[in-house]
């Protein structure tokens, strides 16, 4: 919760489609190979800047890290920023901003990606070292006790410091879930991250961070074929490896509404979340729950916000979405849908839900309509061309190491609009009889401990 | 001690020897820097003083509206705080008593307001949250008053940056924007602010970690110092590879996501290093950061350290260059505090050709410790034995 405050100006900023005719034409050039130990390349060209974005996607998330080390999978991540075979501690960070570009690394659900933003002209740099990192680390003991102490700083600053802290974004799939692979404390116990060895270390990046387990993604100013040439003579001679077997991360059908309640020692006001598990992904039901979040909480405009906000007045806003650490296509497994408030003590819980239960009885019972059906489409087409444009083509990157990840085919980049535009109204029936139904939802309250919560109110 | 793991394995399946260290590969240098030209705009003005810049620019089928009106809590009296939000916000109303108080829940606010109280006092600057009681003072006729005295065409600038039809868009806002009267000039409320060693603590009892912000006064943009303090600034602690960042997060680890930062408004900017530390390490990790400060101003930084962040800016520059918003932000920027186009043409060369002395000139001149305020948002019982012991030696070392 951070409030932009603009002293001297005032600043409004809208989105909003150009040129709707043209929008259909508009397709993102996709090239695809695999080299012979199984990296997969994902070279798209964009012209625009002479900046390019270089990002690598391996197949490993927090969802499957090892059971008795929860939180390793993000704190792997820091690791791969200290040290490999050429580029000692802090080289890597140095490297990439002398030559003028930025970078960081990300862990979710099912992948841990790295990335550098560049002047285009500096590609062969951060192939080499990217490439360089893919071969091998060289950790000591001492960067991996840092590490642990830089991430337990990083879990306090995000979760155990601040109110609302991991609300509802590590809170919920930890009470909506069942499986452990789906349930744990994805940030890490701290004894946990304490506990963390050298061999742990070591056993995960062999496991998983082999390139037959990984994605390579060039987005920007950069000729395909060059760059291609570039990218074998880096990678191509890194080893492959035995993948693990996958363990069962299926998350059994929800049959009976689930409650929570979090007592949160800094938080001033109640805050309440909750959230429907979403059908398999690429099934025309998933796409379907796709539409019904732009329908329901995307945006003024949609339902909930227009009852919760407008009509009831028991909240500012409702936010939220599929994936909350993402987005609907940069996910392969289990996932909610999830909605969340912040509201007054005089607002009480239950005529929260009573509002959400007539929103969703509604679509439920009456079929939308063909302009509302349009409308959100709309909005799914412009979300999408921002996530794609997103931090400078980072996120045309994400989106194609996604769809060459999880389903071997980034090409899908350029079809993803046709699949919402097939959905019928006896589907969106079908799916919301299903996957809206309160037995398959989760709530999670908050209750403020906070000092200043005593106050009016 | 380095010890390897893996490499060997991996090396040896790939058939080579184990290198040797020291005879550590040099990473590739790439090809030849490509052209970077600015986006081209076009300005045109109404009758009633409103401007309009427009700028083509991407291959997606968007674009980004900014309207932005010269006034905010820069216009606000002491009495009337979050008055310009709470105008700005008209149809979500009501919701601004929890915000405040959601807000001020978090370590960060409460730590920022009271910096910016001792930074400013008696300017609207200095007030960044208002009472409970104050907000629910506030009338309709508040808001009226407000919009009436701060809004008009006249000190409005509407930018349009992304693929759009160009007479389509002016037409736009032709049709929008003509009706609007021009409204009266914007108040030039430039601030004093004040530059005195303090050191305060909020206390939070049983806080996991202490909140810092450790900063003072600095020239604002447009002076001639402005640039070469911002490559001071990415050196010393507002960039990833950056000195402070190196000694307390990667080889103390008493922190995540220090930064620091030169913040401008309209005639005024100033320097911050902020970092949220673990509760026991507090003392220590003000002293490392005043070690860095006093550091920078006792020695010139390398040539090759220089040119390392020199190249990080110009780099950055390009990127922030190269986006809807980014577009729309670099010109206001320049509108907003009066400054020639050829500011960003010139932005990388001047950017180069800051020396390293001048850099620890900077450091000496506009880092002095010995002026900086310090707030400390944490456990008040585990951190101020830690906290004095480090103003005394702080004290002795600014002698």
């Amino acid at each position: 919760m951070t409030i932009r405050r603009l002293l001297g100006v005032t600043v409004a900023t809208l989105w909003l489609l150009s040129a709707q005719g043209r929008a259909a034409e508009f397709s993102i050039p996709v090239e695809y190979h695999k080299l012979s130990n199984g990296l997969k390349v994902v070279l798209s060209e964009d012209h625009t800047a002479p900046t390019v974005v270089v990002a690598v996607y391996y197949n490993i998330g927090f969802r499957i890290e090892p059971r008795n080390r929860t939180g390793f999978a993000h704190l792997f991540e820091h690791m791969m920023f200290q040290g490999s075979e050429n580029l000692g501690k802090m080289e890597f960070i140095r490297l990439v901003q002398e030559n003028g570009g930025v970078l960081n690394g990300s862990t979710r659900f099912d992948f841990t990606n790295y990335f550098e933003i560049l002047p285009s002209h500096k590609l062969e740099t951060a192939l080499w070292a990217e490439a360089d990192r893919m071969k091998g680390l060289a950790i000591t003991q001492e960067n991996l006790t840092n590490q642990q102490e830089v991430v337990k700083n990083e879990v306090k600053v995000n979760v155990l410091n601040e109110p609302y802290g991991g609300f509802p974004w590590l809170d919920m799939p930890q009470i909506a879930n069942t499986n452990w692979y789906n349930a744990h404390n994805f940030y890490g116990d701290l004894e946990d991250l304490d506990a963390a060895t050298l061999d742990d270390v070591k056993s995960l990046f062999r496991t998983y961070y082999a390139p037959n387990n990984a994605a390579l993604v060039v987005v920007g100013d950069f000729e395909s074929d060059e760059a291609l040439g570039l990218i074998r003579k880096y990678f191509e001679g890194i080893p492959s490896a035995e993948k693990p077997p996958a363990p069962d991360i299926n998350e059994p059908r929800q049959t009976k509404e689930k409650k929570s309640v979090k007592e949160d020692r800094l938080a001033t006001r109640p805050a309440l979340a909750f959230a429907y598990h979403m059908p398999p992904r690429n099934t025309p039901e998933y796409y379907a729950m796709g539409l019904f979040d732009q329908v329901l909480l995307q945006g003024d405009d949609s339902r909930l916000n227009q009852v919760l906000v407008k009509t009831k007045g028991y909240t500012g806003s409702v936010d939220g979405g599929i994936n909350l650490l993402g987005n609907m296509f940069n996910y392969n497994g289990p996932m909610l849908w999830t909605a969340y408030l912040f509201h007054d003590k005089n607002v009480k819980p239950d005529q929260i839900i009573a509002a959400v239960d007539q929103v969703l009885n509604d679509l439920r019972s009456k079929p939308i309509s063909q302009a509302e059906f349009e409308r959100a489409l709309v909005k799914l087409r412009s979300n999408l061309y921002d996530s794609m444009s997103e931090f400078f083509g980072f996120g045309r990157a994400d989106l194609l190491a996604s769809l060459a990840l999880f389903d071997d085919n980034p090409a899908r980049i350029n079809t993803l609009e046709q699949e919402f535009r097939k959905l019928t109204p006896e589907l969106l029936q079908k799916t919301a009889e299903e996957y809206l139904r309160p037995t398959n939802r989760t709530i999670l309250i908050v209750e403020p401990k906070g000092s200043s919560g005593k106050e009016s109110l | 001690m380095r010890e390897r793991i893996l490499i060997a394995c991996l090396v040896a399946g790939l058939g080579l020897a184990l290198p040797v260290r020291g005879q550590k590969q040099t990473p590739p240098e790439g090809g030849t820097p490509k052209d970077f030209t600015l986006p081209e705009k076009s300005v045109f003005e109404l009758d009633n003083g409103l401007s309009a810049t427009l700028v083509p620019y991407g291959q997606l089928p968007k674009v980004a509206i900014s309207v932005i009106v010269r006034t905010g809590n820069i216009d606000e009296s002491a009495n009337q705080v979050w008055l310009a939000d709470v105008m700005g916000d008209l149809l979500k109303e009501g919701t601004k008593l929890r915000e405040l108080s959601i807000t001020k829940a978090s370590p960060e606010s409460v730590t920022l307001e009271l910096f910016r109280k001792l930074l400013y006092p008696g300017h609207p600057y200095g007030r960044l949250f208002p009472t409970e009681e104050m907000l629910k003072g506030y009338t309709i006729k508040d808001v009226r008053d407000f919009y009436a005295r701060n809004f008009g065409a006249g000190r409005t600038r509407v930018y349009v940056c992304g693929r759009f039809e160009k007479p389509a868009v002016e037409q736009a806002i032709l049709k929008s924007f003509e009706g609007w009267a021009k409204g009266p000039e914007p108040a030039r409320k430039i601030p004093s602010p004040m530059a005195k060693r303090r050191v305060e603590i909020i206390d939070r009892p049983g806080s996991e970690q202490s909140t810092v912000y450790l900063g003072l006064p600095v020239v604002a943009p447009g002076h001639r110092d402005y640039i070469p303090l911002v490559v001071a600034n990415s050196l010393l602690g507002g960039s990833f590879g950056s000195r402070i960042t190196s000694n307390i997060r990667e080889q103390k680890g008493y922190t995540y996501s220090p930064y620091s930062s030169v913040s401008s408004r309209y005639r005024d900017a100033y320097w911050t290093q902020f970092a949220s530390v673990s509760t026991n390490v507090t003392g220590p990790a003000l002293k490392e950061i005043i070690f860095e400060i006093d550091r920078l101003q006792a020695e010139a930084p390398s040539e090759e350290e220089l040119r390392g962040i020199q190249n990080y800016l110009a780099g950055t520059f390009v990127l922030q260059n190269s986006s809807r918003s980014g577009i729309i932000s670099q010109l206001a920027f320049l509108d907003l505090h009066g400054l020639p186009d050829d500011y960003l043409t010139g932005y990388v060369k001047a950017i180069h050709s800051v020396k390293p002395e001048d850099v620890r000139r900077i450091a000496k001149t506009y880092l002095r410790d010995q002026e900086m305020t310090l707030v400390i948002t944490g456990d008040k019982s585990k951190i101020a034995e830690q906290v004095g012991e480090f103003e005394k030696a702080w004290e002795k070392g600014s002698d």
